[in-house]
Order: structure tokens, then sequence, then C-alpha cells
């Protein structure tokens, strides 16, 4: 009954407000100017951004500078956490010792994820590469791309990962990598008088820049989350002994 | 043939929709955590996979789709493996580790393997 109160008052006022609003707000009748120009020029236009994904020709080439800040700000959150949880050379040789046998899971899971982590693989390249064609790009090849690391840390274990090669270093060294593609692409049709961030023809095999956004743009957020997972995937235990706190 | 594949993926969907209505109604009614699960992976297996491929069939026989009804269909049956691999194992890690941290009680409706163990 306590609840019931403060709820009826919320959905009140949401159902008031909006009753009172919608009188007032003109529906939208005709298309925006800036609507208008996205619509005669992708799709059903003259295909100015040589892309029949229109989602990907406006990130990618009507509002490249637009994308190349919210891929900052992404990664700005992902040095964020990184600067969190900053451990020193000694300090990360101490956080990949296991430091009791960890239980791994049944024999079915890891079967299944050794199957499952293969499939997603080919599954987020698909989004990724054909993300000029398809529905799909860059950031959304790269979110599925994590889910695979995240499946090996939760099916076997972090140290698993890292035997195999995979550690931090290596997925910042393979972010680093995208980030600079991403600046490369930018940037060299510069030099070949093209223009800056766009959809430029200037590169000789698989039509425009496009592709190689979305690959490099793959590979770094791919490589962003994993490095994240990984730090988070590190036991609590064994952080409070590095860092001397608790207990 | 197509219309044949047509109605085959539209039977399927809507078989998924009957399967998410079992699933969420056995999330609700049944007894206990084991049982619930099995509830949610008829939802996930019932729900998901079988209407995933009822797309799968549905685009394929679709001819309006023009040559966008193969990666419609491919992208289907490519998910609903994925779902039909991962919802089984998902299913059987959560029993197992609610089973092992023992944060869940075990109390069977009905058990005919009781006193067998050992």
């Amino acid at each position: 009954m306590k609840k019931l109160i403060p709820i009826t008052i919320i959905i009140l006022i949401i159902f008031g407000l909006a009753y009172v609003m919608s009188g007032k707000i003109e529906p939208q009748e005709n298309v925006r100017a800036l609507g208008k120009f996205y619509l005669e020029n992708s799709y059903f236009g003259d295909y100015s951004a040589k892309s029949p994904e229109v989602v990907t020709a406006i990130l990618w080439d009507y509002r490249g500078v637009d994308t190349l800040f919210e891929t900052s700000v992404f990664f700005l959150a992902i040095i964020g956490s990184l600067t969190l949880f900053r451990l020193n050379k000694k300090q990360e040789k101490e956080a990949k010792e296991r430091i009791e046998k960890v239980e791994e899971l049944t024999l079915v899971i890891k079967t299944v994820t050794k199957v499952i982590v293969a499939m997603i693989l080919a599954v987020s390249a698909s989004i990724a590469l054909h993300g000029h064609l398809t529905p799909g790009g860059g950031f959304q090849g790269g979110s599925a791309l994590a889910v695979a690391p995240l499946l090996i840390i939760a099916a076997y274990s972090k140290y698993a990962l890292e035997k195999q090669g995979l550690d931090k270093t290596r997925a910042l060294i393979l972010r680093s990598i995208g980030l600079i593609g991403i600046a490369l692409i930018a940037l060299l049709p510069l030099t070949k008088g093209g223009f800056i961030m766009q959809n430029q023809p200037i590169f000789p095999w698989l039509g425009g820049s496009l592709i190689f956004y979305n690959f490099f743009e793959y590979l770094a957020v791919g490589a962003g989350f994993t490095a994240v997972f990984l730090l988070l995937a590190i036991p609590e235990k064994v952080f409070k002994k590095i860092l001397g706190v608790g207990e | 043939m197509n219309e044949l594949l047509f109605y085959i993926g539209a039977i399927m969907i809507i078989i998924g929709g009957i399967c998410d209505l079992f699933g969420a109604l056995g999330l609700l009614k049944f007894p206990n955590f084991y049982i619930r699960l099995h509830a949610a992976t008829v939802g996930t297996i019932g729900g998901a996979v079988v209407p995933l491929f009822g797309v799968g069939f549905l685009a394929l026989g679709s001819d309006f789709l023009g040559g966008m009804k193969y990666a419609i269909a491919g992208a289907s049956f490519v998910t609903g493996i994925i779902v039909l691999l991962a919802a089984s194992a998902g299913a059987h890690a959560l029993a197992y580790a609610a089973h092992k941290s023992k944060l869940v009680k075990w109390e069977p409706k009905c058990d005919h393997l009781e006193g067998d163990e050992k």
C-alpha cells in the first residue's frame, strides 16, 4: 500500500502531462530539410555516398566527423576504466598467476563454448565486413566479437584466455591498431585531393573506404571490450592482495 | 514449392508464439527452480529457435524479396543454430551451478531414483 501511492502519483503525473502536452505539439507533417537531404541523396537518390546501406552511409560519410567524436567518447570510457584498474608490470604478472585451482565448468559447456566461439567470430566478421551492404557495421560487429572472449572467460577462465596469448596488453595493441587504422583511412584521401572522414573512392580494391572504416572499428571495439572484460575478470581477492587493502 | 515453404515457415512462427506463451506461464506457475528452468528452455528453444527457422523458411518461400531472401534465410538459420546450442548449454550451466552452490533447495515433486545413488 505504501508503495502504491507514489506509483499512482507518478502514473497520474505522466498521463496528465502527456494529455496536456499532446494537444499543444503540432504533428510533423513535412519532412525536415535534413531528412530530405538524406532521403534524396542516399537510397532514393543518386547514392551520393555510394553505399546502399543508409545507416552506414550516414555514419561514415555524411556525418563522419560526428562518428569520430562518438567513437572517441566510447574509447575515453574504456581508457577511463583501464586507468581505474591500472597496475604496474610486476602487479600485472601477479594478476596473471592463478592463486588456487580454478574450477571449470562441465564438458558439455566447454564443448558448446568452443563451437559457439567459432560461430560468433564468423558472424561478427560478417556483420562488420558486410556493413557497407547490409544492416550492420563496425561497432555492432565489434560488440558481437567481444562476446567470444566473454564466453571463454565464463566457461573456462580468464587464465585460459591469457594462456592462449590474448592478454590485456595484446588486446590494447589490437585496439590501438584499429584506432590508427581509422585515422589513416580518414586522412589518406587528403593526400590525393579527397575529403576527410568520408567514403572516398581512392582505395583500389573493395570499393571505397567504408569497408576499411568498418573493419578497423570492428577490431578496435572488439579488442577494447576484451581488455575491459579481462580486467573485470581478475578476482577481487587477488586485486585486494595486490593493492594491499582490506582483509 | 515456394508456397509450401512459406506456409511451413508461418506455422513454425505460430508454434513459436505458443511455446513462448507456455514458457511464460510455466515460469510463473511451476513450483521450484529446476522445473522453472525447463519452462525457460521451452521459451528459448520453442519460442526463439523454432520461429527463427520458420523465418528462414518463410524468407526462402518469398520470391518478392529477390536475392535478399538467401541472405535473410542464412542469417536466421545461423542465428537459430547458435541459440539452439547456447540455450541448452546455458540451461545446463545454470542447473549445474545452482546444484553445486546449493543456493536452491532441492525439493523434488517426484524422484524415481531416490535411494539409487551410491
